[in-house]
């Protein structure tokens, strides 16, 4: 296995070289090739994990675009042109994101949807800068909006807004202070655990535990019965879907009852399962769709999901979509523009979405705000506060 | 002092799964002299037939495992019959081989089930026992017992019966067995098969504890190939204790160095190797490449 994995940044290596070659031909940021022109289909690239511990973000997406590229083409595509969607699979690496930002930019793609993953996306985002791609990404992590790229913008708010707003939820409509944390030290737990520890520091909270892990590990006990013997109220969760899952299981069998707070993974179905729904009752989460009967709009989006994919629809799937309605909005509004025009086209869309009401700024971010939900009987539900 | 011993306690349980994956390790090197790659997908494939016998099949837990390691064994065999041809003429081109099986399982992995993975209830609902503070999980009490029956039976094949004495013959001479009549070809076959029955033993049974998904057997292989190392690769007990000590070492680096564990279990592996090369039991080296 160690020698499978070491055999893959060579090939990588070599397709980015062809890659590179094949871009050197054409100025960075000029228009490019036939595909791009006022004819034929209009290329639209989704980069997200199909494959990898990860992939069931990048299933969810891939439904959730699809979903909107569907209803736009059946009413006649843009200006009487169909849209086309290149699904790419970053496997959820970043080493194979760059390469297929170069991939990308050299198949005359004029726009890109995800990654899920904010690492993935910070490492192709200098790529699709040079080469003015505007890209709407699922991540989340504040890292996204430091890059400072203004072909960057993101379908939905930053770990700051989820965190900020679990914040206010926990110590200030709750009142509790005895708040423990575990957090992975990949992009996304570490941004949350940024965000969070923030967010508390901000009311004077101090947490009685910060556990750091991998991102790889199995097994918890240690920072788990560290925690246990702080007796916190709450525990704040800041890893990916299946180890915020393996993570509950585990402190359950260790004794742990206090309930765990979060946000978007410990909203998925995938995080349920690995836990086993007894053991998530009670989980706050912070997200910006708590579930499919929120509005209209997502009664409707949800039956079309259901319909298309006979499974329920799920947050991660919803902000794709919304990304989606986004970027061809966009391009309708701008006469199919590229590169800065279709930028600011983005950041010129106003766009009442799944998620709430969409209005970007300089950073890229068009929407600030998440709501509270608890788990109930296996169901996220709004919480009372 | 609790903290120590409940992390020494949950690095037992996965230790036990790492102790199996490098049993199968193990077993086929001592046999053949080769390290077999695609192990790590070996286990992974196990998982997924084990969770399917349980979940989709609804066969009880012990049911769908004896299935899922009879049906893994026969992929073993084919591994085997594929790259026997290969074995006396060039013995990287075998090595390679085992690789690009590694790749075909994990393409097939995803053709069959899908990329997205699944969770596999505990099979063993019972609450968890209590003792001094401490709380084990009986589901990891069975994994360690079905652990060490497994490697007592293996262990007493490979002393108490025919054919496995005339494996360990292949494993200390293959000319000389061969000079006595022993089928060189039928020895490593059932070293295979042997070796993916016990992968998808460790498979099957790290369902329940963690997430069956394509990316399982990766973490599981590189783990439990350091484990077989660190014990002396090719050395049965070495296996067990290897594994064991790879998981205690990994949970205590997880408690102390949090975000750095896995660089301070390898660094200390390393250490370890540097001045024992053979790893604790590796006296007697296998030299067949």
């Amino acid at each position: 296995m160690s020698r499978l994995r070491a055999a893959a940044p060579i090939s990588v290596l070599a397709a980015a070289l062809v890659a590179v070659l094949a871009t050197g031909c054409s100025a960075p940021g000029k228009d490019k090739g036939s595909s791009g022109d006022d004819t034929g289909p209009i290329k639209i690239a989704l980069a997200d994990a199909q494959s990898g511990q990860l992939s069931s973000l990048g299933a969810w997406e891939l439904k959730g675009v699809k979903l909107a590229v569907q209803e736009w083409n059946s009413k006649g595509g843009i200006n009487g042109r169909q849209i086309e969607l290149g699904v790419f699979d970053t496997q959820a690496d970043p080493t194979i994101g760059t390469t297929l930002a170069r991939k990308i930019a050299s198949e005359g793609y004029i726009a890109m949807l995800g990654t899920a993953e904010s690492a993935v996306t910070v490492a192709m985002a200098p790529i699709l800068k040079q080469e003015a791609i505007p890209n709407i990404t699922s991540g989340q992590s504040p890292g996204l909006v430091a890059v400072g790229s203004e072909f960057l913008f993101l379908n939905g708010p930053t770990s700051t807004t989820y965190d900020e707003t679990l914040a206010k939820y926990i110590v200030d409509s709750q009142g509790l202070k005895s708040i423990a944390m575990i957090t992975n030290n990949g992009s996304y737990g570490k941004g949350e655990h940024d965000a969070f520890l923030k967010a508390l520091g901000t009311r004077g909270v101090t947490p009685v535990a910060d556990q750091v892990v991998t991102t790889d590990q199995k097994d918890f006990s240690a920072a788990l019965t560290t925690i246990r013997q702080k007796n916190p109220k709450v525990i704040f969760l800041g890893a990916e879907e299946v180890e915020s899952g393996l993570i509950v299981k585990q402190a359950r069998d260790l004794g742990i009852t206090a309930p765990f707070a979060g946000a978007a993974p410990q909203g998925t179905p995938v995080f349920l399962n690995t836990a086993g729904a007894k053991n998530v009752e009670g989980t706050i989460v912070s997200s910006p769709y708590l579930s499919n009967d929120v509005s209209d709009a997502s009664k409707t989006f949800a039956a079309a999901y259901k319909t298309a994919y006979n499974e329920d629809a799920e947050l991660h799937g919803a902000k794709a979509y919304d990304g989606a309605q986004i970027m061809l909005t966009a391009l309708k509004n701008s006469n199919v523009a590229k590169g800065k025009d279709l930028a600011a086209a983005i950041r010129a869309t106003k766009y009442k979405g799944l998620l709430g009401d969409f209005a970007y700024d300089q950073t890229g971010v068009g929407i600030f705000a998440t709501s509270i939900g608890t788990i109930k009987g296996g169901k996220l539900t709004a919480a009372q506060s | 002092m609790q903290v120590f011993l409940q992390t020494v306690i949950g690095g037992v349980s996965l230790g036990a799964i790492y102790a199996l994956v490098a049993l199968g390790f193990s077993l086929v090197y001592r046999t053949m002299g080769l390290v077999n790659f695609a192990h790590g997908n070996v286990v992974t494939v196990g998982a997924y037939l084990a969770s399917t016998f349980y979940l989709s099949t609804k066969l009880p837990f012990a049911l769908a495992m004896v299935a899922a390691i009879v049906v893994t064994g026969v992929i073993g065999l084919v591994i085997e019959r594929v790259l026997r041809p290969l074995e006396n003429k060039d013995f990287d081109l075998m090595l390679i081989g085992t690789i690009g099986f590694g790749i075909v399982l994990d393409a097939l992995i995803i053709m069959i089930w899908g990329a997205t993975g699944r969770a596999v209830p505990s099979p063993v609902p019972a609450a968890p026992l209590q003792l001094l503070g401490l709380r084990i999980r009986t589901y990891d009490l069975v994994v360690l017992a079905i652990a060490a029956v497994a490697t007592v039976l293996l262990v007493l094949f490979l002393q108490r019966t025919k054919r496995g004495a005339a494996m360990q013959a292949v494993a200390m001479d293959h000319e000389a067995a061969t000079a006595v009549g022993i089928h060189v070809g039928r020895s490593n076959a059932i070293a295979f098969m042997i070796g993916a029955g016990l992968a998808a033993l460790a498979g099957g049974l790290v369902g329940p504890l963690l997430y069956v998904s394509p990316a399982l057997g990766g973490t599981l292989g590189i783990k439990g190939f350091a484990a077989a190392i660190l014990g002396g690769f090719g050395n049965i007990p070495g296996a067990i204790l290897g594994g064991i000590a790879i998981g205690i070492l990994d949970a205590y680096t997880a408690g102390h160095f949090q975000g750095y564990s896995e660089l301070v279990t390898f660094l200390v592996f390393t250490v370890v190797i540097m001045i024992r090369p053979t790893g604790i039991f590796g006296e007697r080296t296998v030299n067949r490449a």
